[in-house]
């Protein structure tokens, strides 16, 4: 079910190439104690966490500042296996890393018993699908890879559920994740604890290890999700939920992400 | 009978303020190893006392160069250095070769007042360009007891003894 999931947003998303693969934003540098420098972020679809795989296009990459504001990396590369975004840190505080972001639609339909998509909403649907399409479902679609990076002292602002969409809130700061502290989060949509969310909880080096050491977990209707790391090192959470929507230009909503960050050394 | 003893010297210090009640100071003797291969740069060093939550209450010493590398204390730069510069640049010192090093806590917080009796955490943490990063936390009571303690040497922090003294 979760593949199948992965298969659809993935080309619905992201280019053919890629489907199927875990979109991933992750930062030279988590951690920084001098302001005016620079980190490299690493922007890859994989199928191991943090091996890179394929590098994806850089157009949505946004760099959210300590202050909210949004603004573009000072550089950037697409490459094969991965694309780069240089970041510059010019005032202290934490900042977001983000890839995707806004919502798509696609309409999937069957024709004389073949699958097939059209992109755009129950309006454009309705306007250009074939008379004989069948099983027509429209899907709101939105997909984001983030990461957090703290200069001196850790700020809150860019880290605040917006209550929009698919989002997370912690009983702690993402700078404050330390190997043997429990963690615990609470997965909202549209600012509300949601249940039905699906987690996969992994981290870096599965391809040195026979065990994958991979955690998955289901929220119930409090939306929690509480975890141990236990080590240090780099970890990404990916997070999928889907609902039926009432809304005029889709029939479902599948909202996810995948957010890299460290566990520190306690 | 500890306890009233306890509970008068607290009295005391809240009414006195500076009047120290019982072991007047926790001397600590550090050791930096010289390591036997590899490129050497000065390790950043970092000394400080937490309380029972762990939550830091004294900075003692710390000794770098560049702000670039104070992050490489890790444990030190979540719990004090990023959220305090005027602590830490007021605490700053030159950074340290290989050698003993003689400290002590005179049983203040960072704004000078005495602490309460407890148990406390002396916490020691180093990291070094192209080498590794330690830390030693080493509980003791800090109620007027004797403190002896004599720890192990690791690769970036050498033996450290802790003593209670005047």
């Amino acid at each position: 079910m979760k593949l199948l999931n992965s298969v659809v947003l993935g080309s619905a998303l992201f280019s053919s190439a890629v489907f199927a693969h875990t979109m991933t934003v992750v930062p030279s540098h988590f951690v920084q104690s001098k302001t005016g420098g620079f980190i490299t972020v690493d922007l890859s679809a994989t199928n191991m966490t943090f091996q890179a795989d394929k590098g994806i296009g850089v157009e949505g990459f946004q760099i959210y500042l300590p202050d909210g504001s949004v603004t573009k990396p000072a550089a950037v590369f697409q490459g094969k296996r991965k694309s780069l975004a240089d970041v510059a840190l010019t005032t202290d505080g934490t900042y977001r890393l983000e890839n995707g972001g806004s919502a798509r639609f696609f309409t999937s339909y069957e024709l004389n018993g073949e699958r097939k998509r059209l992109m755009g909403d129950k309006q454009k649907a309705a306007k250009e699908l074939p008379k004989a399409a069948e099983k027509v479902t429209t899907t709101q679609g939105r997909n984001r890879a983030f990461a957090f990076v703290t200069v001196n002292k850790p700020t809150e602002n860019v880290v605040t559920p917006t209550g929009q969409g698919l989002e997370f809130k912690m009983d702690r700061h993402p700078a404050d994740i330390v190997a043997g502290e429990v963690v615990t989060m609470t997965l909202l949509v549209d600012g509300k604890p949601a249940a039905a969310v699906e987690l996969d909880l992994s981290r870096d080096g599965e391809l040195y290890r026979n065990e994958p050491g991979r955690v998955h977990h289901t929220t119930d209707k409090t939306g929690s999700f509480s975890f141990t790391a236990p080590e240090a090192g780099r970890y990404l959470l990916e997070a999928s939920y889907e609902a039926d929507s009432k809304s005029e230009k889709a029939d479902k909503v599948r909202e996810s992400f995948t957010w890299t960050f460290e566990v520190a050394l306690p | 009978m500890k306890k009233v003893k306890v509970a008068v010297a607290v009295a005391l210090l809240l009414s006195l303020g500076s009047a120290p009640s019982f072991a007047a100071s926790l001397q600590i003797e550090l050791a930096l190893p010289k390591p036997d291969h590899g490129p050497y740069h000065r390790p950043y060093v970092a000394v400080w006392i937490e309380d029972q939550a762990e939550k830091p209450v004294r900075l003692l010493e710390i000794w770098r160069e560049k702000p670039d590398w104070i992050k490489d204390l890790r444990r030190f730069w979540r719990k004090t250095g990023r959220a305090d510069q005027p602590l830490v640049d007021a605490r700053t010192g030159a950074t340290k070769g290989p050698g003993a090093y003689h400290l002590k806590w005179q049983g203040d917080d960072n704004a000078g007042k005495l602490v309460g009796a407890g148990e406390y955490l002396l916490v020691i943490e180093a990291a070094r360009e192209h080498g590794g990063r330690n830390i030693v936390k080493q509980k003791f009571n800090w109620d007027g007891s004797a403190i002896d303690l004599s720890l192990p040497a690791g690769s970036e922090i050498g033996a450290v003894s802790l003593k209670s003294g005047k």
